[in-house]
């Protein structure tokens, strides 16, 4: 995942990011975009999931087949997954000191994320879509 | 991706963060707390992507993922998750105060992370009250 970034090394201005021409800079913008999205996507998705629980099966298509929370718990998820994604390899560059097991643990890093937003988009559809 | 050289070198360096040497701070505890909540929630997302899988399929399918949603565990489940939004989201806002240079003194930094800690429980309390009171 890149950003293309304006400058070849330093800083673009207060709030930015250190740029440099290396693959960092480009992960740590794309961590605070990403961020800056879930702000408003977190705080409705925590709403409306905090209402699954103890929902019945009726009780929670009828709360996920709304359009509103349907499309932003749809983007929470994308977005949730691509943030935690980057997120994780950051933990696993920091634990994992093994080169094989880091290489591995990054590859699997990368399907389950991918994997858990397809569920998640897969399963919103399957709700909320009309029939 | 940087990788640390595994000479003989490196293996004899010592590791940083020095967990077992440092003095417990609370700014400390909410950088660690943030990257706890941020990795329960890759696993918190995972369950709740069966359960609304499951809820999708019904049947069988979501008798299967309901412990998840429902019962002691899943509200519990559900109420943790909704409080590592809060806790990750308000430590994240907290990061991009600092990438602005503010309060970054030792007294700003302290309230940040007061703020973070307190500001997580509050909001989740705050939104469990206000869910109960409109169901």
């Amino acid at each position: 995942m890149t950003v293309a970034t304006r400058f070849k090394s330093g800083r673009t201005g207060p709030g930015d990011a250190y740029v440099s021409d290396h693959s960092g800079s480009p992960h740590a913008r794309f961590m605070r975009l990403t961020s800056y999205a879930l702000v408003p996507l977190g705080v409705l998705s925590a709403w409306w999931i905090l209402g699954l629980a103890g929902k019945s099966l009726e009780g929670v298509r009828a709360e996920i087949g709304r359009p509103f929370p349907a499309l932003v718990l749809l983007a929470f998820g994308v977005v949730g997954m691509i943030h935690a994604r980057q997120g994780m390899d950051d933990i696993i560059e920091d634990y994992v000191h093994d080169k094989v097991l880091k290489a591995q643990a990054i590859v699997a890093n990368t399907w389950a994320s991918r994997a858990i937003a397809a569920i998640w988009v897969l399963a919103i559809l399957l709700i909320a879509a009309p029939k | 991706m940087a990788d640390a050289d595994t000479d003989g070198l490196a293996a004899r360096r010592p590791l940083s963060p020095h967990l077992t040497v440092f003095k417990p701070i609370l700014t400390m505890m909410m950088s660690i707390a943030h990257r706890i909540t941020g990795a329960g929630l890759y696993v918190g997302m995972a369950l709740l992507a069966l359960f609304l899988l499951g809820a999708a399929v019904g049947g069988g399918a979501f008798s299967a993922v309901s412990w998840i949603g429902s019962g002691f565990i899943g509200n519990l489940l559900v109420l943790m998750i909704v409080w590592a939004i809060f806790h990750h989201l308000l430590g994240g806002v907290r990061h991009a105060l600092w990438d602005r240079g503010l309060y970054m003194d030792a007294k700003g930094r302290e309230l940040l992370a007061q703020g973070t800690l307190v500001g997580g429980i509050l909001l989740t309390l705050l939104v469990f009250i206000f869910k109960t009171l409109a169901g």
